[in-house]
Parts: C-alpha cells; structure tokens; sequence
C-alpha cells in the first residue's frame, strides 16, 4: 500500500510542478489573506500572537482546499479514475498518495506564510516554535488525511462542487483551535495546555485515520 | 439502492404508522409540560424568570445530539446494505435533528445574555452545538447538489459518519479553549421532574417531524421512479 | 474461467438499462459486444470491470486478477510524456520495465518517436494509441476495451488487431465493445448483441451477421 502511495504521491507533484499555476494559486490567496489582515492593525501596531497564528491557520485552511481540489482534479478525467481504481492497489492507496502529496504541497505553503506572518502581522518567533513547528506537523497530518477524504467527496462533476470542500472547515475545528493555541505560544504568546492540545490533535489523526481507511473506497468509486 | 420501479411499499410503513399517534401523544405531552414550566417548577433564585429556558434547552441539545447519532448509524447501514430508506432515515433524522440545534444555540444564546450579560460565551457545550450546526448544514448541503442519486447518497453517509466521529473532538478542543463554564445549578426535585418531563416530550415531537420527513422523502423517490417509467414507457409507444 | 455474469440486471436511477445478463469469459476468449447506442454497453463493461455494481445478480470474479480497461475516456495524464504515463501505470501494476522496454511497447504503437513529448499534445489517435499501450503492457488477465477503434487510421487499426490476437493467445480474456464489429473480427471470437435490454450471444461473426440481417 504504502509503496503504490508513494508512485502516486510523487506522480501527483510531477504534475503540480508541470501545473505550477495551480500550487502558486493557493499560496498566493494564504498571502493575499495574511497581508489584508496586516490592514486590520494601525501601522506600527503588532498583531497579538494568538490573533496572527489565527490568521495562518486560515491561510492554510483555504489553501488546503484548493490543494485537494487540485490533487484530485488530476483524475478529472474519468478514465484516469477507472484507471487507479482498477489498479491492483489497495483502493486506499490512493488516498494515502493523496494525502502524502497534500501534506508535501501544504508545507510548501507555509514556508512560505511563516515569514509572511513575522512580517506583515508583527510576529517574533518565541521560545516554544518547537512546540509551534511540531503542532504544524501534526495538524498538517490531520488536515491531509481528513481533506484527502473529502476531497475525494467533492471530485467530479462541476465547479460548484468545489465550494464543497469548504464546507468541511467546521470538521476540522479541532485542529484549527489546537493549531491556533499552540501557534499562539510560538509566537511568544503564553503558554498553557501545550500538551493536551497536542494530544487532541493527535487523536484528530488518529480518529479520522482509523475512519478514512474504511470509507474512503466508498468516496471515491466511479458507480453511479 | 435501486429498487424496482413502481409503487413497491417500503418497510419503513410500520415505522410510519405510528406517525400520527405519536404527534398527539407529543402535543398532549408538550401542553403538559408548559405547564409544569411556568405553573408547577418553583422560580430560581438568582436567575429568574429566564432559567425557565433551561427546560426547553436541554431537550433540544439532547435530541439534537441524539439524532446526529441515529444519522450515524443510519449511514453505516447504509453504506453496509445499500437500501435507500436507510438513506431516507440518515437524511431525516440529519435535517430535523438540525432545527433542533440551532434551537438550542439560538436559546443558549439568550440564556447567557441573561445569565452572564452577553451574547455568547465560549462553553464547551453551547460551541460543540455551534461546530456540530456548521458541520450538519455542510452536510445538508452536500445532499441537495446534483449528483447522481447513488453517488449522493454513499457521499452523505460518509460525511454523516465523518461529522458524529468528529463530536467528542470538537467537544474536548471547545472546553480546553475556554475553562469558562456556567455554574452548575443545583436544581429542585419539581424541576427535576419538569426538565425529565420535557426531555421526554420532545422525544415524539422529534419522531414524528423526522419520519414525516423520511416519509416524504421516499415517497418523493417513488414518485419520481414512477414518473420514469412512464415517460419511457411512452417513449416505448411513439 | 475467468469471469461470469449470472442474471445480471441495472437500473439507473428508477430507469432499466438491462437485465437478464448472462455471460461467461475464459482465458482467450475474444468477445465483441454491440448493440445501438444508450443500450448500456459501457455500464456492462464497467461491471464486468467491477466499477459499477449491478442491481441485482452476481458477478464471479478471482479477486486476484489483473483487469485492464480502456473507456471513453484515456487514462493518459497531458502533463506527464508519453514514457512517463506508460511508467507511472506499469509501476503501479507493481512491474519494473526498463526504458528500454518501455520504448518497445511505444515502439509497437507507432508512437516511438514521440516518447518524450508530453501526452497533452497528442492527437486523439495518438492518445488512444498510447492508452492502448499502456492496457496491454500491463499483462492483464481481463482485458476490456470500449470502442478502441475509434481515432485510429487504418494501420493502428491493424495494429489492435495484431495485439489483441496476441494479447488472446497469452490467454487473456478480452472484451471489445465495437459499433463496426466486422471491423475487428477474427476468426473464433464470439459476439454479444445488447439490445432492448437484453444480451443475445452469437458463436461467431457470421453467426452474428446471418441473424442481424
């Protein structure tokens, strides 16, 4: 499973390096969002840590939409789909490939919003950024495995459902709070509960892991 | 999932005989427990007069939970049979069990402007509701586009199995957020009796509006499947 | 045997493509599926493929064997060059061919010199070749084409022929959905007619064509 993931994944940045339009897109609106919420503050004011990490938690949740969105718009055309799916891998696989490649496409994209936030939100990276790098591990984890399973709902048809993705934010609450809290302290805000929000992190992972598994052959499939 | 066309009956017919009784027997019990509320539960001490929506509150919170967990398991069966009235049943009991949530924040909501003076508060309970209203709506709406009929029904089991799985997460996330929490208040034997009143009201209230719900539903899919069949077999004629 | 459809039936929707469906396929068997058009020959194909579910009835398939179709639709991805989709699906079908091998096949599919350009600038015939070559380098136990003449000029033509005789004679099962069946006939390959919702089978083509006429 694991290594029919890997062909996947890494034919899935193949593409999106022959597409980098599509990769450039979602980084730029993260940009574009962190950069307008640099209007919400009177020059020379900084943002509080808590109110930037928030910011970067959005920026990564719009552009985790359309990164899924466009890993599985690479199947667009059906054939391709009827081509995985009759491949003798485990249907899972390809969600694995899918999440792997999500997981690679979302921490380009941060790279690129953490300076983006120092900048344009006032932001000193504070003692706890390894707690803050670790907490962006973990719930880039949960949000690939969670958003390759969604994405696989929101494939197919038209553009309209493409909104559909975003409709899976609130699914990810937990995340976002965890994400934000821990980034929070990151950014040299105080620190409390650390731990505990990365254990519901981590069982946000684990939890939508051990659910994927089983539904994802019933999000993707070509019978209609 | 598809069944052949035509006027067959469902099984869901026994469930649906006991709509009508069951819709007396929730206004009766309603009618009761108005009274119990405002005549038989004693008034609390430091709130007042707005406590009283604590007793409408808590059933709504509760049957709302409850039948995003039938929606639950009605989606496994599903995925698991195939059979569309388990699809009907998921559906139903998701809409219903919607109104019932958004009740319960829009009456916790006035219950904290009483009680603490603003709007909203970040209680763990009252946010899960929150989170859950979000996630159920995505949910109804993923139902509602246009897709081919098997494809949107093994797409809103999913979700609706995703979203239940994701209640307790949102709940822990929700009060390590915020340690706020309302005082617990020790409540009077009468208004124990009244809350355990209502809580047990809304139970046919809740089963009536979501089985006339499922019931419009298939009835809706074999209307449908009977307008098909005749169209083609006009087709056939011409 | 390789597969076997007992009474098999679908609705889409309230609506009845077909039913009654019985059908068997063994090792070499070459079977040419027709019928008009909206008779519901690519859901068939797709159920044999075990893509889409019948209503009701059976499908017997060994879990372990390899299918390989070729739809409407190309599996060929525009971005990737024509050696790089054929090593993407090999590798995914868990097999290691060599460039070198893999230039063969191209070879075989006229499309040799063109290995390296990248598939979106293909024409349609050169795509429908190319996700030819991909079905049939994957060595597959089931092999099921929908109309896979379609784009293809008279020596590509020949060139299907050519493979799926062989594909046959390696003991594949193949399946061939065709509007023009005496187009790709050979001798000892069957004919199925899927029409008015039923499958009628023919022994041969001559068969086929006595009775249809």
């Amino acid at each position: 499973m694991l290594k029919a993931a890997l062909i996947i994944a890494r034919k899935d940045l193949r593409l999106t390096a022959e597409r980098s339009a599509g990769l450039a897109q979602a980084a730029a609106l993260g940009l574009l969002l962190i950069f307008l919420f640099s209007l919400s503050l009177v020059p020379g004011q900084r943002m509080s840590a808590q109110g930037a990490a928030a910011v970067f938690w959005m920026a990564s949740a719009f552009c985790q939409v359309i990164i899924f969105g466009m890993l599985y718009g690479y199947e667009g055309n059906k054939g391709q789909k009827q081509g995985l799916l009759l491949a003798p891998i485990p249907v899972q696989s390809i969600w694995l490939g899918k999440a792997l490649a999500g997981i690679a496409m979302l921490a380009c994209a941060q790279a690129l919003f953490i300076p983006a936030a120092v900048i344009f939100l006032g932001q000193e990276p504070g003692p706890a950024w390894k707690a803050g790098l670790a907490v962006i591990l973990i719930c880039d984890t949960g949000i690939a495995v969670a958003g390759s399973l969604t994405g696989a709902l929101a494939h197919g048809q038209t553009g309209k459902e493409s909104l559909l993705s975003i409709l899976v934010f609130p699914l990810l609450a937990p995340l976002f709070l965890g994400g934000i809290r821990v980034g929070s302290s990151a950014f040299g805000g105080s620190d409390e509960a650390t731990g505990d929000w990365l254990g519901i992190c981590l069982a946000f992972d684990a939890v939508f892991t051990a659910a994927a598994l089983p539904l994802f052959p019933f999000a993707y499939s070509t019978d209609e | 999932m598809n069944d052949k066309a035509g006027p067959k009956r469902n099984t869901g017919d026994r469930v649906f005989r006991l709509i009508t009784p069951a819709a007396l027997l929730a206004g009766l019990a309603l009618a009761l427990c108005w009274v119990l509320i405002f005549v038989y539960a004693p008034r609390e001490s430091t709130l007042g007069l707005p406590q009283k929506i604590f007793y409408l509150h808590l059933p709504l919170a509760w049957w709302a939970l409850s039948g995003f967990f039938l929606t639950f398991v009605a989606s496994i069966v599903y995925l698991r049979t195939g059979k569309e009235q388990w699809d009907a049943a998921a559906a139903a009991s998701a809409e219903v069990s919607l109104i019932f949530a958004c009740s319960a924040v829009i009456s916790g909501s006035i219950w904290a402007r009483a009680s603490w003076g603003v709007w909203w508060t970040w209680d763990a309970r009252l946010t899960t509701a929150l989170i859950m209203c979000f996630v159920y709506a995505g949910y109804l709406i993923l139902r509602s586009l246009d897709m081919p009929p098997a494809r949107r029904a093994r797409a809103g089991a999913v979700f609706g199995i995703a979203a239940f799985l994701d209640v307790p997460l949102v709940f822990f996330s929700a009060r390590l957020w915020s340690y706020i929490h309302p005082p617990s208040i020790s409540l009077e034997p009468e208004m124990k009796l009244t809350l355990a009143a209502c809580l047990a009201a809304f139970a046919p209230l809740w089963f009536c509006l979501a089985a006339l719900r499922m019931k419009l539903d298939l009835d809706g899919r074999r209307l449908d499947a009977l307008r098909a069949e005749r169209l083609s077999r006009e087709d056939r004629r011409s | 045997m390789l597969l076997r459809l007992n009474d098999i039936a679908r609705f889409y929707g309230p609506r009845l493509v077909f039913s009654d469906i019985f059908l068997e396929l063994a090792r070499g068997d070459v079977l040419l599926l027709c019928g008009p058009n909206g008779a519901g020959k690519s859901t068939l194909l797709n159920i044999m493929a075990g893509l889409a579910r019948p209503s009701s009835g059976t499908v017997l398939c060994d879990e372990e064997l390899r299918i390989s179709m070729v739809g409407h639709h190309s599996c060929v991805y525009a971005e990737l060059s024509a050696l790089e989709n054929l090593r993407f699906w090999t590798g995914l079908h868990g097999l290691r061919l060599s460039d070198k091998e893999l230039t063969g096949t191209l070879e075989r599919m006229h499309l040799a010199a063109f290995a390296h350009e990248k598939a979106g600038t293909f024409s349609r015939g050169m795509t429908q070749r190319l996700d030819l070559a991909r079905a049939f380098t994957v060595n597959p136990d089931i092999l099921l084409l929908d109309e896979p003449a379609s784009g293809l000029d008279e020596a590509s033509l020949a060139v299907l022929r050519d493979e799926t005789a062989a594909a046959a004679g390696r003991g594949t099962g193949i399946v061939l959905i065709t509007h023009r069946p005496g187009e790709l006939s050979f001798p000892g390959c069957r004919v199925a007619l899927l029409e008015n919702k039923r499958l009628r089978l023919y022994e041969d083509f001559d068969a086929f064509r006595e009775r249809a006429n």
